[in-house]
């Protein structure tokens, strides 16, 4: 690896599928060691571009480098040095989660002993050991999903793709998955790569945050970093029963209030001291002929800067796919 | 290219998988018994048990004649079976409803005209839609009246005759035992196309391809791999359906162990090259369906030209091409070669020339078509 200390180089990438350009133009590093989340709606084009780096799709232009390694030219080398866990759930149902990461480790040719001692070492750590030799498909999605990081952490790979982890696992899966991940940081040193649409997951895990929308990069920086952009420090979103010119007028005009974001009935008033200014700023309404149904303060978070950047929420998108994602597979087109 | 720890892990992988599904090894050793049983016993090489109608309106010597020569072909081959009936309009309402293939007529004046010898004449009504019965209902029927005479055998032998004498090469092979080459086939077939690519296919379809093509492991290994524990599981399936359809038809255990030997070179070989040529079919496509639709369209362009049901020198040219390029066309040439003449290695080498030739072409084709990207 370069003197740099990337693990990750990529300049200029662009994919198309046909008309469609799944990923544009798209340029940034990753530095050795670090966490670095990629935070974008579904089709974003995330899944692309980890299949990008990990030699599975070729990218349209552009280059990227992955451990030093061109991902098309020396595509064979970048296999040797990465860890890949996609989005599907990829572990053979015929076959015991034991047999699944055996057959993985040999694979990449890991010595028998080696292998063994592994294997057993990390199906303890992410609490399977004692299902060890029971099919994977007696095995819950929050198993499976943990059996497959610890599939891929067999052969040490000096940098670990994470291609939505957690994606259809009940919250409580999802922070069994979050610790385990915490954990395998604090006893092998290596480069993360986590693709997701979950906030709270890139906010938590992630160093540096890179958040895509429609093929682009539209932000990047640590989640603190990325937060202090937005104007403000809080965020109080109002539901009334009906928005007139006049209220909005009167929100804007209060000097606390630095932006506001319309979504169907729902206000989103970036503020200062939300705590403080809130009943001032329900008063002004309620002067100006508005009602008031609701009230929430929140703390600013990532979803905050997607709305800032793109003038629509992760969320929108979220549920009405994820629900045949679980355990089935992205959803292929045929014919290959 | 090849990394044995890589490659063995494939093969092991399959197995592995395979072997938790015991009902498809069951099914892949039954379905070609089935077969062989059904296809035996419903298509015979010969025709049994027509029905067919007589109405003897004449009851003289001559028609008593023809009725007992027919009688003796329903008692010896069963080709037909007879039944009487009174009127000849019933007689041909009945056919017409379906319950004969034929009715014979013989005319009041029959045994008179026979005499006489003044154009005696019988009429055959023949349901003509069925074919092959009709067909062969008037050969039958023909040769009774031919030796209508027969009961007045001449004295003395013909010298101006010729005689045929025909001299069999082989011990007898029936129609059951002739099927036996083509089954062992069929049941090759079934597996080669359950085993090996459809294994990529299934991977595809699950969106578990990822977790390999993610890793070192290269086009060979998996090819290869796939191919090791598909021949495998196909060579076990298809020994096991030769033995069994061997004890069913009779056919003597007489050959030595060189047969024996030769025997599992051809279905080796043969699944080899079945193997292959699925990976450059089905190489590419990722769902179980393509492979359901494929699996009668492949059966029916490979194994009915391959000269299992009936021989390859009937066939018109533009067949006959095609049986020339079809590796079970050699795989049934060697089998019978070996199951019914007896005889070793030597005379069966161009089809193993043929059949080593066209594994590795495939095999090459498949590696080198073969996508690593999804």
């Amino acid at each position: 690896m370069g003197q740099d200390n990337k693990a990750i180089e990529v300049s200029g990438i662009t994919k198309k599928f046909g008309s469609i350009v799944a990923v544009n133009n798209v340029s940034f590093d990753v530095i050795e060691d670090e966490i670095f989340g990629f935070l974008g709606p579904n089709g974003a084009g995330k899944t692309t571009l980890v299949r990008i780096l990990t030699t599975l799709v070729k990218p349209t232009s552009g280059a990227a480098r992955v451990a030093g390694y061109d991902v098309v030219k020396e595509s064979d080398a970048v296999r040797h040095h990465i860890g890949v866990v996609p989005q599907a759930m990829t572990s053979d149902l015929d076959l015991t989660g034991y047999e699944n990461m055996d057959i993985y480790g040999r694979f990449y040719s890991v010595a028998a002993k080696e292998r063994k001692e592994r294997i057993k070492y990390l199906l303890e750590t992410v609490g399977l050991t004692a299902r060890a030799h029971d099919l994977v498909a007696t095995y819950s999605g929050g198993m499976r999903r943990r059996l497959e990081i610890a599939r891929v952490l067999v052969h040490r790979p000096g940098i670990l793709f994470l291609d939505e982890p957690t994606i259809g696992l009940d919250p409580q899966s999802r922070h069994v998955v979050w610790d385990f991940l915490r954990k395998l940081r604090e006893e092998f040193t290596m480069t993360v790569f986590l693709t997701t649409h979950y906030m709270e997951e890139a906010e938590t895990l992630s160093g540096r945050v890179a958040i895509i929308d429609s093929g682009k990069i539209i932000a990047l920086g640590s989640p603190s970093e990325l937060k202090s952009q937005i104007p403000g420090n809080d965020i109080v979103s109002l539901t009334a029963d009906k928005l007139s010119e006049n209220i909005i007028d009167t929100i804007k005009n209060q000097n606390y209030v630095h932006k506001i974001v319309i979504e169907n009935t729902t206000i989103r008033v970036y503020v200062d001291n939300g705590a403080q200014h809130l009943p001032q700023l329900i008063d002004e309404i309620r002067l100006s002929g508005g009602k008031i149904l609701s009230a929430a303060i929140h703390e600013q978070s990532l979803e905050d800067v997607f709305i800032h950047h793109t003038g629509k929420s992760i969320r929108e998108e979220e549920v009405r796919k994820v629900s045949y994602l679980v355990g089935a597979g992205t959803p292929q087109k045929w014919g290959r | 290219m090849i990394d044995m720890v890589r490659l063995l892990a494939v093969v092991e992988r399959d197995l592995k998988k395979f072997q938790r599904n015991p009902v498809v090894l069951g099914m892949s050793i039954m379905m070609p018994i089935i077969y062989l049983i059904f296809l035996g016993n419903s298509f015979q090489g010969k025709l049994q048990g027509i029905p067919m109608v007589i109405v003897d309106q004449d009851t003289g010597p001559y028609a008593r004649n023809l009725i007992d020569n027919l009688r003796a072909i329903e008692a010896g081959p069963e080709t037909i079976e007879i039944f009487n009936m009174k009127d000849q309009k019933d007689a041909i309402r009945s056919i017409r409803e379906g319950f004969y293939k034929a009715g014979l007529i013989i005319p009041p004046d029959f045994s008179k005209r026979v005499t006489l010898k003044r154009r005696p004449e019988v009429g055959l009504f023949l349901d003509n839609t069925d074919n092959i019965s009709a067909e062969t209902l008037r050969i039958v029927v023909k040769g009774a009246l031919n030796s209508l005479d027969a009961r007045y055998v001449p004295i003395r032998e013909r010298t101006d005759e010729v005689h045929l004498r025909g001299v069999d090469l082989y011990r007898k092979v029936d129609y059951y035992q002739s099927l036996v080459p083509g089954v062992v086939i069929m049941a090759i077939f079934m597996g080669t196309l359950t085993t090996g690519a459809f294994n990529l296919v299934m991977d595809r379809f699950l969106g578990i391809d990822e977790c390999y093509l993610l890793t070192p492991i290269s086009k060979s290994d998996i090819v290869t791999g796939l191919i090791i524990s598909g021949l495998f599981i196909t060579t076990v399936i298809a020994v096991l359906v030769l033995a069994v359809s061997m004890v069913i038809t009779g056919i003597p255990v007489i050959a030595g162990i060189k047969q024996y030997v030769s025997i599992i070179i051809v279905i080796i070989l043969t699944t080899l090259g079945l193997l292959s040529l699925m990976f450059v079919i089905l190489g590419r496509f990722n769902h179980p369906r393509v492979v359901g639709i494929l699996s009668g369209f492949l059966n029916v362009i490979l194994f009915f030209p391959s000269g299992a049901v009936y021989p390859i020198e009937s066939f018109p040219q533009w067949l006959k091409a095609l049986a020339r390029v079809n590796p079970e066309a050699y795989a049934v040439d060697a089998l019978k070669t070996i199951l019914f003449k007896g005889a070793g290695l030597s005379s069966i080498v161009s089809d193993i020339a043929f059949l080593s030739a066209f594994t590795l072409l495939m095999m090459t084709i498949s590696i080198v078509t073969f996508k690593r990207t999804v």
